[in-house]
């Protein structure tokens, strides 16, 4: 017990900033990656008989980080969230055609210097934190934890049809959002 | 005619819907036909894809901010304090 004692608290001296900088960048909430950092210590402090040293206690802590996380989105996405006919109509007629004042134009700025710039980047933050609860998990699970369809459907309990409409229809606001903030702003 | 246009070329709801799936799966050759002969005469939907691929690869770069701002000393003596605790 004394030598587990030890290395955990050494643990947590070597692996404290990686695994916080892997939390924040899945959260993007400074207050929560810390939460969820703390919760892996401690959750790591309590099943410590059953690592095994298999594997490395990085590799160990990081897997119990994910699960943290992947918990955090979960719950976030039980909440219910109806796929309503709204979200079609507010951007489509009823035979699919765009509405006439939502249709896509060009973008000024599309040579990639946007993806360098930290202010479009903060809107894109902004815009993700507006979308429905659902949604703002599918779009992180997917693209912040490179989870593959399968796995996020399961972790969201969602069919998958329901994820592909999810995830247009994610991307419909989040467009517009970009272009309604960034584009079309001053 | 319109029908007929959206049942032979897509309707803009499908076509964006399958530029939302060709990120993920790989279209069929139908699929692959009808959305190419629908941008070709959509404006809209062409604008639409190419504003979905930008949103696309800034969704795909890791964020680095704030990280500075943390005083990990503080942090790290938390923690064990907290696993001490737990004893």
């Amino acid at each position: 017990m004394q030598a587990e004692e030890k290395s955990l608290t050494y643990w947590v001296d070597t692996f404290t900033e990686d695994l916080f900088s892997w939390a924040f960048q899945k959260v993007s909430d400074i207050e929560l990656a810390k939460d969820l950092v703390q919760d892996t210590f401690l959750a790591a402090s309590e099943k410590i008989d059953s690592f095994k040293g298999d594997s490395s206690p990085k590799t160990w802590l990081f897997s119990i980080l994910n699960h943290k996380i992947i918990d955090f989105y979960r719950k976030k996405g039980n909440k219910h969230v109806s796929l309503d006919s709204s979200s079609f109509t507010n951007f489509f007629t009823d035979d699919g055609s765009w509405q006439s004042n939502k249709q896509p134009e060009n973008w000024d700025e599309e040579d990639g210097h946007l993806l360098d710039n930290s202010d479009f980047q903060r809107i894109l933050q902004k815009c993700i934190e507006l979308l429905p609860d659902k949604w703002n998990s599918s779009i992180k699970l997917k693209y912040l934890m490179n989870k593959n369809s399968n796995d996020i459907c399961q972790e969201l309990d969602i069919t998958s049809s329901n994820y592909w409409q999810i995830m247009h229809r994610a991307k419909l606001q989040l467009r517009n959002c970009i272009d309604v903030s960034w584009f079309k702003a001053g | 005619m319109k029908k007929i246009m959206h049942i032979l070329f897509l309707s803009c709801f499908k076509a964006t819907e399958l530029i939302e799936k060709n990120f993920h799966i790989k279209l069929s050759i139908t699929e692959k036909l009808q959305l190419k002969m629908h941008k070709i005469m959509c404006k809209a939907c062409t604008n639409y894809e190419k504003h979905s691929i930008l949103i696309e690869d800034s969704l795909n770069l890791p964020i680095h901010k704030h990280e500075s701002s943390i005083n990990f000393e503080e942090f790290k003596v938390k923690i064990t304090e907290k696993i001490n605790n737990l004893d």
